[in-house]
């Protein structure tokens, strides 16, 4: 039996992500405040070709589009 | 000179007694457990020695004693309990990760966000649960069907521990 995550096309990263940033959300407001800035993430990257550097895109808007494509072929 | 022959007297029992307390650096005593819990920002045990560990498994909940053997465990988000050696038990919900139990009575856990209970609000969790539910329940997309299944699992998880 997998898990239901696993069957969703969710990977084990996103999982743990989505599972600690409910943890955070669940303390009381003085913990709350300070640990959800933990969550907080803003990476860029850019794709080389040719020597060239492409469009930067946001890291996070690429997982997320990249994980609902996952969730719509599995 | 009577002080000289006090301390030459002394020394093999000095000697013994030191004999007896040296410990090599990786010895653990014999029913204890030596566990590391670790998150990515704070280390709440560092190589502490404990009497027993219950970890919330993948595959069940289990109870952790010295001599135990190696396994590598995932967790599901949920409650720890560590029973300390001077007898009182102290319990953490970790948001899952992996205990991994090496030869020597070793237990490392490592998890993305431990608290303990109090540190909880139940308020905060009931309305979670009523939002994850409309959520799973609605017609979003099916990514956000089965983010909010996850999210249900840890809360209603959360929610029986703290009652």
């Amino acid at each position: 039996m997998s898990a239901a995550w696993k069957s969703a096309g969710l990977t084990y990263n996103r999982y743990l992500t989505i599972a600690s940033r409910v943890v955070r959300r669940s303390l009381k407001d003085d913990k709350r405040l300070a640990a959800e800035r933990r969550g907080e993430s803003d990476l860029r990257f850019a794709k080389w070709e040719n020597g060239k550097q492409g469009e930067a895109k946001s890291l996070n808007q690429a997982n997320e589009s990249g994980f609902a494509q996952a969730a719509q072929s599995s | 000179m009577n002080a000289f022959r006090v301390a030459r007297a002394a020394r093999p029992a000095f000697n013994t007694l030191r004999a007896v307390q040296r410990r090599g650096y990786a010895d653990v005593a014999a029913d204890k457990i030596q566990l590391s819990l670790a998150l990515p920002h704070q280390a709440i045990y560092k190589s502490q020695d404990v009497t027993q560990v219950n970890i919330p498994a993948e595959s069940g909940e289990m109870g952790i004693l010295a001599s135990h053997v190696p396994a590598i465990e995932q967790l599901k988000p949920g409650l720890v309990e560590i029973i300390e050696e001077a007898g009182g038990s102290k319990q953490f919900f970790l948001s899952g990760g992996f205990a991994t139990v090496q030869p020597g009575s070793k237990l490392s856990i490592n998890a993305v966000e431990g608290y303990a209970l109090e540190d909880f609000s139940a308020e905060a969790v009931k309305n979670q649960i009523a939002e994850a539910q409309k959520i799973a329940g609605g017609s979003g997309s099916e990514q956000d069907i089965a983010e909010a299944k996850i999210e249900l699992e840890v809360l209603e998880s959360l929610q029986a521990v703290l009652k």
